[in-house]
């Protein structure tokens, strides 16, 4: 179907305001008589707190409050499972927990008077590793979490948050009919999201005692729901402005620091902002979880996949609260399966409490930990079985009908292609000069589900507003409903304004986040402005002129004090049967002499559905791509006994625009999505197999594999060196 | 930050009586961007902040009989870009252009190079090992000292309280030298090194036999270092291959690195002898095409 | 007191010794563009000219930008007409969160002020302490070509 808007490339046109410095976010909230909160934190991974005096920090000139746990009320909070103090009480359990926080009338003065708060801990012995805390006697994180409210039933050891498991078939009798059993380990590193706008936000008080907030999150009505809680109030009493977020990548969905802003506003009786500096950011956000995959998989001697059991063991930090999934687990656990049609399968995902760093979700959350384990595993599979890495891919790719680990059975099914398009463009087959190598590896992401409700006005100059709960992460997200509005109803892109609701406005909201907007805000605006073309059409038929213009109908409806205007709420509750497959390939050179590795192209191939925007389609990829990168090569929060050292952004180092490799994508495009105008997502189909892209393709040019990432020059230099003493 | 008294003084006696006023409670601000980030970590609360901006005559690259003299404000990026350095010291320029980025190089000065005295930074290797002088100043005297003597431990410098680096003066190189700066960044292109290397190699008339070599190194103790070992097998000795991989090995032996997050103490190890044969070659290679432009 | 012009403007302000550039322009001048990000230099969110220099803001004090000229973000578009390198940014899509965009277009412009039709090379070479989460960097590069493009015809 040919389409007017859908498809077009327009411009960043709903960024006048980014590029001009007017776009208020969060941070930049200011309000009259507003003051600065900081937050004093934990510098022990696990102690008891035996006294802390704030008497010389309160006497400061120009602090108006401290506040200890004492001062807050004894509750827990969370995303989906509740276990985190807004205060720690009685003890502390990683390093850089929030113990007391500060309200001042200058950032500076805040940050000072945090050096005057005395704490005087007894240090408890800790644990750091996830394989150690599992082990009968270890020190518990937590005494019984299986209290706490959100807490999922199952738990082999009270240090275990939550086990997620996938299963297909009976996986012991696959591995008996299987000829070769292969099992490898891997680990995948701590990283942060790296997104450049740390967490902030504003609390007010307004005159009615009503709780204003701007925060840097993208879940604005789960937000007013989470502070309800935290709170103590009743949620009419909370009301959400929406800000533009300074980068999101999952992990822009939490509390953070805003009930203790509401704490302090409410003793100040000001306005308080909160914003953490990076430093905060990297020792306690909510970054993406490390992990030791386990892969065991079972092939016929023909490559044929029979069996595979994947475990998987997330370090998941001193709580579970930054996770939102209902079974506070990484989904991405499922991708153990990888692209492949596996009849006897068993995936286990562990979340493990241990005292360090509390993680949460992070762009496609699991799936760049379990593909770099799962597609290194293949290419170290084929290598034993002598066969073509791309040769063992395609004979175990999943086809129309097969089953996904969750056993969701999948259509219009596009991996061999998608495979096929990055084969080509890469020149795969083509020779390589000595010390190049040439790696693969795919990946596949769903398309999201959730609620949206859109609202459709026609204006009396003809132009229509298009009304949404959801912030604007970056994405470009505004722009492809204005799109789908605009298509529906026949007008221009400037024709349609996008306004923003606060949390007032409507019931609910799932907000941004696993590759949905696209998909619910997309259908949400449709539907809405199929309702709104009814009633314009009715409108039209009554006035008597079919064919009056836009302006004029809504005119005629406001002299009768009408407005047109209509509303949908679109809920996802399941997911659709197709997914979207991603295949890259990666081109490097190895230098010999210090293990450096330089990825020399990369191509990444995508099989999508109908393209609403083809320029923030293609910067989804782009950005998705070169994140995975950094995953893959340089991102890391080094730590050691609980503590990390990467504290600032020129330690923890991410990628610069002299890192990006020459890049090739190909779309592999098939309208059959669940979104308007059957289109797919794209947000996170970049990011997962990067890295063992990467890792193959080193092999491929040294030899060498390396089974832990960051894949560093140090580890690759290393192993070479192992391999030149072996021979 | 905490509040602190910021003076601003005109002239340099001015600025020389300030320090000595306030001894070890006034740290001088040049570009700021080491002193100001140690501030807002806390790792550095001076009483009293003495920017020597304003100071006249500080700002200078001038050309003095056989070396450049380059004044203690010049920032990296004048440096950088410096018609005079580009062309009688190639080396220098390429040096202070590896230093993480234009918008820092816009900012952090020479002198702020050398005083701030972390030895993970590019400028005092290369000025190490092109045997640079540092003008050293205080209320009623001054003296000099060579680079190689200036470092004296990790953020340590043999600066006293009250004491002003004015200047850096950089010998030109003797014909038939070549000179390389080698800066190894196996992360990201905007970062400290996890080694580098700056070499001189000064070859005799008949263009095969090295007659002096001189090999700073960074990011691999404490201070800069000057590899004297390294250098001593290769002056007098006929140029080779296996000669500059046994200098390497050489100097490998002499380093004491940290582990940090740019590598491990083992790694930056065995990194310096692959970078100090590469910043050797580089080294050897601009020295013959110097001599055969001369001869 | 210090002064300070600012995008034109000229200002007194009685600051404290310690405020930052960075502070001093978001909260005594509300010119709230110019970002915090990593406030130690690297990230460059923070990216103002001083002097028609960039420099990081949030490693500066206000006081030792006495007596200087700033550039920020404000002040690039001129009356309601945007600034070559911003239109660029908005038509290639040369940002998604819009959280790097201030630094990213003030050290464009600045780019393009030196270097008016620079290599690829050039622009990687300059743009190098602009971090930018968001687009892995493609459509930076292409916006800014594509901004010298516009000036040179
Ligand atoms: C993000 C970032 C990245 C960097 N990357 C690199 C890199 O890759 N390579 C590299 O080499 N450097 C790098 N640097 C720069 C370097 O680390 C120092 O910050 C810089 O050289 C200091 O110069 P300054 O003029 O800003 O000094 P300031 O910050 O003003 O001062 C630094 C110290 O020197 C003292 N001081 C300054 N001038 C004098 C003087 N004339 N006499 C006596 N004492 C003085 C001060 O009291 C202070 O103790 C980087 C800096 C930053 C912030
Ligand atoms: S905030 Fe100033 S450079 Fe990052
Ligand atoms: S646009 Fe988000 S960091 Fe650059």
């Amino acid at each position: 179907m040919a389409h007017r808007i859908v498809g077009q490339r327009f411009g960043r046109l709903d960024g006048a305001d980014k590029v001009t410095g007017a776009a208020r976010y969060s941070a930049d909230v200011t309000l009259p008589g507003m003051v600065w909160g900081k937050a004093l934190r934990s510098p022990l991974p696990h102690a008891r707190i035996v006294r802390v005096d704030a008497s010389r920090a309160r006497a400061l000139p120009g602090v108006l409050a401290v506040l200890t746990a004492a001062d807050v009320p004894d509750l827990l909070v969370g995303r989906r499972m509740f276990d985190m103090p807004l205060l720690a009480r009685d003890r502390v359990r990683f390093v850089g927990e929030k113990v007391a926080v500060v309200a001042a009338l200058d950032p500076d003065v805040a940050e000072e008077a945090l050096a005057f708060i005395e704490v005087e801990y007894d240090e408890l012995p800790a644990v750091f590793d996830p394989a150690d805390a599992i082990q009968p006697g270890a020190p518990l994180v937590h005494e019984n979490p299986g209290a706490y409210h959100g807490a999922p039933a199952e738990r082999p050891h009270a240090n275990v948050q939550s086990v997620l498991r996938f299963k297909l078939g009976d996986v012991d009798a696959g591995f008996r009919e299987a000829d070769r059993v292969f099992e490898h380990t891997f680990r995948t590193q701590l990283a942060h999201h790296g997104y450049i706008e740390p967490h902030a936000g504003v609390i007010a008080l307004d005159e009615d005692e009503r709780v204003q907030v701007w925060a840097s999150n993208k879940m604005p009505y789960r937000l007013k729901e989470l502070l309800s809680h935290a709170l103590e109030l009743p949620p009419a009493r909370i009301r959400v402005n929406l800000t533009p977020i300074g980068g999101d990548f999952g992990g822009k969905g939490s509390l953070m620091d805003l009930p203790l802003a509401y704490h302090l506003a409410r003793v100040t009786r000001r306005p308080v902002k909160m914003v953490m500096r990076y430093t905060e950011e990297l020792m306690a956000g909510n970054p993406r979880h490390p992990s030791v995959v386990t892969m065991r998989t079972g092939v016929t001697k023909d490559g044929r996949i029979v069996a595979r059991r994947a475990t998987a063991l997330y370090n998941s930090g001193a709580y579970a609260a930054f996770k939102p999934a209902p079974s506070v687990n990484l989904g991405g656990t499922s991708m153990g399966a990888g692209v492949y049609r596996i009849p006897h399968l068993l995936l286990e995902g562990f979340c493990v409490y241990t005292n360090t760093i509390p993680c949460g979700h992070a762009r496609s959350p699991g799936e760049p930990q379990m593909l770099f384990a799962e597609e290194s595993h293949m290419d170290m599979i084929a290598k034993e079985l002598g066969l073509d890495p791309v040769e063992l891919r395609r004979r175990n790719l999943l086809r129309d009908g097969d089953a996904l680990a969750n056993g969701h059975h999948l259509e219009h099914v596009r991996a061999t292609e998608t495979l096929d398009a990055a084969l080509a463009a890469s020149d795969w087959a083509k020779p390589k000069p000595r010390g190049v190598g040439r790696g693969v590896a795919m990946g596949h992401r769903h398309i999201g589900v959730g609620f949206t409700n859109a609202q459709v006005r026609l204006e009396t100059k003809g132009t229509v507003t298009l009304t949404i709960g959801l912030p604007d992460t970056g994405t470009g997200a505004h722009l492809v409903l204005r799109q789908v509005v605009a298509e529906v109803l026949g007008l221009s892109i400037d024709e349609v304004q996008i306004e923003l609701a606060t949390t007032d406005l409507f019931e609910t909201d799932s907000g941004v986040g696993g590759s949905r907007v696209t998909h619910t805000g997309g259908r949400a605006a449709f539907h809405a402005a199929e309702k709104l073309k009814e009633q314009i059409h009715a409108e039209a038929t009554k006035l008597g002129t079919p064919d009056a213009s836009f302006a004029t109908i809504a005119q005629a409806a406001a002299r009768e004090g009408r407005t047109l205007e209509a509303v949908h709420f679109y809920d996802a509750k399941s997911h659709a049967a197709v997914t979207s497959f991603t295949a890259q390939v990666a081109e490097v050179a190895v230098d010999p002499a210090t293990g450096q590795v330089t990825v020399l192209r990369f191509t990444t191939a995508h099989d999508v559905g109908t393209i609403i925007n083809p320029l923030g389609h293609q910067g989804q990829i782009e950005g998705g791509l070169i994140q995975g990168l950094g995953f893959a090569l340089m991102e890391e929060l080094q730590t050691a006994e609980g503590r990390i050292s990467t504290l600032s952004l020129g330690d923890f180092k991410l990628p610069t625009i002299r890192d990006i490799p020459p890049l090739t994508t190909v779309i592999v495009e098939d309208a059959v999505g669940p979104g308007p105008f059957r289109a797919k997502a794209i947000g996170e189909g970049s990011i997962s197999p990067v890295a063992p892209a990467i890792a193959n393709a080193v092999a491929d040019a040294c030899g060498v594999r390396i089974v832990d990432l960051p894949i560093t020059a140090e580890k690759v230099y290393f192993a070479l060196q192992d391999r030149k003493g072996r021979s | 930050m905490i509040a602190f008294d910021y003076r601003a003084p005109r002239s340099l006696d001015e600025t020389l009586a300030i320090l000595q006023e306030y001894g070890d409670e006034a740290r001088v601000i040049a570009g700021g961007t080491a002193l100001v980030t140690m501030m807002r970590q806390r790792l550095a609360q001076p009483a009293c902040v003495v920017s020597v901006r304003g100071v006249a005559g500080l700002g200078r690259i001038e050309a003095t009989n056989g070396s450049i003299r380059i004044g203690a404000l010049v920032t990296h990026r004048e440096a950088e870009c410096s018609p005079l350095i580009q062309e009688r010291l190639p080396v220098l320029a390429e040096t202070f252009r590896r230093v993480g980025t234009i918008r820092i190089r816009h900012m952090a000065t020479v002198g702020g190079a050398l005083a701030h005295a972390d030895p993970n930074q590019d400028p005092p290797v290369t000025l190490m090992a092109l045997d640079a002088g540092v003008e050293v100043q205080r209320a009623g005297g001054g003296r000099e000292l060579p680079v190689a003597e200036f470092f004296r431990d990790y953020y340590e410098s043999a600066l006293e309280p009250g004491e002003l680096v004015t200047a850096v003066t950089v010998p030109l190189l003797p014909a038939a030298t070549g000179a390389s700066y080698v800066k190894f960044l196996p992360r990201t292109a905007d970062d400290y090194a996890t080694v580098a290397v700056a070499a001189t190699v000064t070859l005799e008339p008949d263009g095969e036999h090295c007659r002096e070599a001189r090999i700073a190194l960074g990011s691999v103790a404490t201070t800069p270092l000057r590899e004297r070992a390294a250098e001593a097998l290769l002056s007098g000795a006929r140029l080779g291959e296996r000669l500059l991989k046994a200098a390497g090995s050489a100097a490998k032996t002499a380093v004491d690195p940290l582990d940090d997050h740019r590598g491990s103490a083992a790694y930056k190890r065995e990194m310096t002898a692959v970078m100090v044969e590469r910043a050797l070659t580089q080294a050897w290679a601009e020295a013959r095409r110097a001599a055969r432009a001369s001869g | 007191m210090i002064r300070l012009t600012v995008n034109g403007q000229a200002h007194e302000l009685d600051v404290p010794s310690y405020r930052t550039l960075l502070d001093c322009l978001r909260y005594d001048l509300g010119l709230t563009g110019s970002k915090e990000g990593c406030g130690v230099g690297v990230c460059g969110a923070c990216t103002v000219l001083l002097d028609g220099k960039m420099i990081s803001s949030c490693i500066a004090l206000a006081v030792f930008a006495d007596g200087r000229e700033v550039t920020t973000v404000e002040g690039l578009a001129e009356d309601e007409r945007l600034h070559p390198v911003q239109q660029a940014f908005m038509d290639a899509g040369g940002f998604q969160c819009g959280i790097c965009t201030p630094g990213q277009v003030v050290a464009a412009k600045a780019l393009l002020d030196a270097i008016p039709h620079p290599s690829e090379a050039e622009i990687k070479e300059w743009m190098l302490g602009n971090l930018c989460r968001c687009t892995g960097y493609y459509k930076i590069v292409e916006s800014i070509q594509a901004a010298a493009g516009q000036a040179r015809a």
